[in-house]
């Protein structure tokens, strides 16, 4: 069993994969997530699978419905790291992931969200 | 007779193999031409080993690099039916999920009549008709900015680059 730590830094909350997920694992996190995003009430979402190597349909689909949950909270997610074998094989299970915004890495991420988040604000002014 | 048949069928054999690896090493050049910008030039028929091949090249070289954005280039590409689409389309997918834009370039107007004549739309992918006209677009997407020099005289030296 392994648990997905849940970090905030100021407006965007930090989810690292530190280990393989099995289906029960992967649940907890989209629960978590959802969870925490309405206690802190941020607009950003981070997941970072830099450690995932290998993935399923199960999680492929998942990872769909989470960044879907977000937008319905108002979060944007954007999945930073995805490995070359995760990303063919994502492909070849024909999920495309249409709706998730992606980068290379945290850094990248990171800037992509601040990006948003301040044409976000913009917008509500 | 049979045995110089054999022979020479023999030599015919090797002559395939050396070729085939001959062009197994030159299909898949990835080339950065610039700091977070590769390019792929695609040159002759798609089939799914190589189109698998290329993928795999491709997303390496963008971990490896850090590269944002990709121009993968179908001018060498003589036919693109509905199988070399969905490769191109796969390829543009598995970058895409690792966070890079890519952009296929190169796009002839028999190319763009094919694709629309068999009903198929390279569905959200960025498409210019020239290498060019793709490596602009990339420009203007990391807000780089070429300008000929301000003395107007030409050189050989390359042109001044403003960030």
């Amino acid at each position: 069993m392994a648990r997905v730590p849940i970090v905030r830094v100021g407006a965007t909350l930090i989810a690292t994969v530190q280990d393989e997920l099995c289906d029960s694992d992967v649940m907890l996190l989209q629960e978590e997530l959802s969870a925490t995003l309405e206690r802190t009430g941020v607009h950003a979402v981070l997941l970072d699978l830099t450690t995932v190597q290998t993935v399923d349909s199960f999680l492929g689909r998942l990872l769909n419905d989470v960044a879907a949950e977000m937008r319905l909270l108002g979060a944007q997610t954007v999945i930073v790291g995805i490995q070359p074998a995760v990303a063919i094989t994502l492909v070849e299970l024909g999920l495309n992931l249409k709706g998730v915004t992606t980068a290379l890495d945290v850094d990248k991420g990171m800037r992509l969200l601040q990006h948003s988040l301040r044409v976000h604000d913009l917008g509500r002014m | 007779m049979v045995a110089k048949f054999t022979n020479s069928q023999g030599e015919l054999r090797g002559m395939i193999e050396e070729q085939r690896r001959t062009i197994v090493e030159l299909q898949t050049p990835v080339i950065q031409v610039w700091d977070s910008i590769l390019a792929l030039p695609v040159v002759g028929s798609l089939d799914t080993a190589r189109a698998q091949d290329m993928t795999e090249a491709l997303l390496e070289r963008i971990v490896q690099t850090g590269s944002e954005i990709v121009l993968v280039d179908i001018t060498g590409v003589p036919v693109v039916d509905t199988a070399v689409a969905k490769h191109l389309l796969d390829t543009v997918h598995a970058a895409r999920l690792l966070g890079a834009e890519v952009l296929i370039v190169g796009v002839t107007s028999r190319v763009a009549m094919t694709l629309v004549h068999l009903g198929l739309d390279l569905g959200g992918v960025t498409t210019r008709t020239t290498l060019a006209k793709g490596l602009q677009f990339a420009f203007a997407r990391l807000g780089i900015e070429v300008l000929p020099r301000s003395n107007g005289t030409s050189s050989h030296a390359p042109n001044k680059l403003t960030t």
